[in-house]
């Protein structure tokens, strides 16, 4: 009982905040009605038995990638993109896109048996760590996959800096690459 | 209902009242702002705010060694007038200050302010975790809030629409995210010792087997550095950067605003010292002594409480003696008036150390409350439970004040570094020595044994 008035209220206010990100005028509004949604999503999880996933949304996403995102829309737009307007071209695909999904999600929602037990732990500390790295349990398969994201990352990290780096020596230092 | 009946109303009473220790921090802003004043005078070779007084009779004025300037200081801003400049953003302009220090209230829920009270009530052994949330991801969580905290600031730099707020806020927000990974990864050492996140359990881990400034020396330091970068006091302090920011991202807020972040960000500077006290401290255990130990002789360990606690008020007797003997040989023209002043805190040091000695004395000879086993666990009164933990509680504040100093005496003494020396250091430095760290840490921990 109390875990379902919990759960409406986190609910609404996620639901609420994701629409504020579709209808928001300015980007730092979007960016920051998604940082509640986060925020409240990451409530849910807690609730649903999974606080180490709900403690990992607030670290990596509310905390330090929309910070990131933050930090991008600041030093990209300022104060100048208030004047956005609320439909355009590219609205024509999103609204069919968001529709769409909200759909099949609702399906999938309907046709799985939705009743659970709030108190059984789904995503402990324990039982994410064994679930990951425990061998004799689930053979190397996750293992194997973890450290590939890890590379997989490592190598997208490298690719953005070389490219950053390759657009600034081709403004700034042109000359001398010809030189070389 | 079911989830009342679930407890005995002694366990609901206490898990109520732990919610006091959210204030905890709050608290210490009374106790920081005084210390960072005197100690900033004391570093200087000079006074400090001390003249501001409130008379009272016979006594004359008190000013209690400054404290009273925090009394003023609190009354000035609250009564200032609240403005916002013109152009900016109204709504963000008044949310920000208030991020920062709502989180404030959050964050010491998952310290462990004692050892988890085990104790027999009716036949019934009850078991209370030392923290209000006893949660698996308690230093993480921890981790989390204090990342959202930068969010205050940089909607302030933002909604300030002024170029120094936001060069403070982009500052922030890049200080904020590199050093939340050091602070992360020179964490990770003494959580692979201790083998868990939760911070009961590596207090524990601590008292049974070193502290972790003795297991972990490196990242203590690292831990250390990363966190005074964090709270961004000097000599890391370029989002605020006085030289060239003028106030950084809290330029454009007066009054009440300005001193939420003022307070926000001294409550970092506890919350932060509780959390290096906890990590690598020890965090509530007293050194040397196994909690059983001290269970078995309470009444013991509260008379050697009290006798410390009155030797502190001898101590501060004795420092009023050589202060009052010194000043009634000069021939200062206000010396009678402080004289008198010291009179009260005389009065007020003789009956602490009569109280402190007659409780000793008290716990000593009556207080012997029985201990008994029950499945191998010593499960002991209420009283015992009470007693240690208060002691506990005490044990960690000290912890912690030690650490507020090291804040205080290293912002004093060091000169601040440049944005890009800061970035240097952060992630070319401190970050490498983590995870150098991390990963002998964990070669030694596999090859010593365990797991």
């Amino acid at each position: 009982m109390l875990a379902l008035i919990y759960f409406i209220v986190l609910a609404v206010i996620a639901l609420g905040s994701a629409l504020c990100v579709l209808l928001a005028r300015h980007p730092l509004y979007a960016g920051l009605s998604l940082v509640t949604s986060m925020v409240s999503l990451a409530g849910i999880y807690g609730l649903i038995g999974s606080p180490f996933m709900g403690v990992v949304q607030i670290m990596v996403y509310a905390g330090a990638i929309m910070m990131l995102v933050t930090f991008v829309i600041m030093v990209l737009n300022g104060a100048r993109d208030s004047k956005t307007p609320m439909f355009d071209k590219v609205s024509l695909f999103v609204i069919p896109a968001v529709l769409v999904l909200a759909g099949l999600v609702g399906f999938a929602l309907v046709r799985s048996p939705l009743a659970f037990d709030a108190t059984t732990l789904r995503g402990s500390v324990e039982l994410t760590s064994k679930t990951l790295f425990d061998m004799a349990q689930t053979g190397p398969g996750y293992f194997l996959l973890f450290e590939v994201l890890g590379l997989l990352l490592l190598s997208a990290m490298v690719a953005a800096v070389l490219l950053a780096k390759k657009r600034l020596g081709s403004i700034e230092t042109e000359n001398t690459e010809v030189k070389h | 209902m079911d989830i009342i009946e679930s407890k005995t109303w002694i366990e609901w009473v206490i898990t109520i009242a732990k919610f006091a220790f959210c204030f905890v921090p709050v608290l210490y802003i009374l106790l920081l702002i005084p210390m960072e004043r005197r100690g900033a005078g004391f570093m200087q070779d000079r006074q400090g705010p001390n003249r501001s007084y409130i008379k009272i009779p016979y006594f004359g004025k008190i000013r209690l060694f400054g404290y009273i300037q925090n009394m003023c200081d609190g009354t000035k801003l609250f009564f200032k007038e609240m403005f916002a400049p013109a152009g900016v953003n109204k709504v963000l302009y008044y949310v920000a200050p208030a991020i920062p220090f709502a989180i404030v209230f959050l964050s010491p829920c998952v310290i462990p302010w004692f050892g988890p009270m085990v104790f027999d009530w009716g036949d019934k052994a009850v078991r209370i975790p030392g923290s209000i949330i006893d949660s698996d991801v308690g230093v993480l969580l921890l981790m989390g809030f204090s990342s959202l905290s930068a969010f205050g600031a940089i909607l302030a730099g933002w909604a300030s629409k002024s170029k120094y707020t936001f060069l403070g806020a982009l500052r922030t927000s890049s200080m904020t995210i590199s050093y939340e990974v050091c602070l992360g990864l020179s964490l990770m050492g003494i959580l692979l010792l201790a083998g868990s996140f939760n911070l009961t359990d590596i207090v524990s881990w601590q008292e049974n087997h070193v502290w972790g400034i003795v297991a972990q020396p490196v990242a203590f330091f690292c831990f250390l550095i990363a966190s005074i970068a964090e709270t961004g006091r000097a000599p890391f302090d370029v989002a605020e950067g006085e030289p060239e920011l003028v106030a950084g991202y809290h330029t454009e807020y007066g009054a009440m605003q300005f001193g939420l972040f003022y307070m926000g960000e001294y409550s970092h500077i506890c919350i932060n010292s509780f959390l290096i006290a906890t990590l690598f401290l020890g965090g509530y255990a007293v050194p040397f002594v196994t909690t059983e130990t001290m269970q078995a002789h309470m009444g013991g360990s509260l008379a050697i409480l009290c006798g410390i606690l009155a030797f502190l008020a001898l101590a501060f007797l004795h420092m009023l003696h050589r202060y009052s003997k010194k000043l009634a040989a000069t021939q200062q023209t206000h010396r009678f008036e402080v004289l008198q002043e010291y009179k009260l805190y005389k009065i007020c040091g003789w009956a602490a150390v009569v109280v402190f000695v007659v409780l000793g004395a008290c716990a000593w000879f009556l207080f012997n409350p029985a201990n008994m086993a029950i499945n191998g666990f010593a499960i002991g009164s209420f009283a015992t439970a009470l007693g240690t933990a208060l002691i506990h509680l005490l044990v960690l504040v000290v912890k912690s004040v030690c650490f507020c100093w090291v804040w205080i005496w290293v912002r004093w003494t060091l000169p601040r570094f440049r944005y890009d020396h800061v970035m240097h250091l952060g992630w070319k430095i401190i970050l490498n020595i983590a995870l150098i760290n991390l990963v002998v840490t964990a070669v030694i921990a596999k090859l010593v044994g365990g797991n």
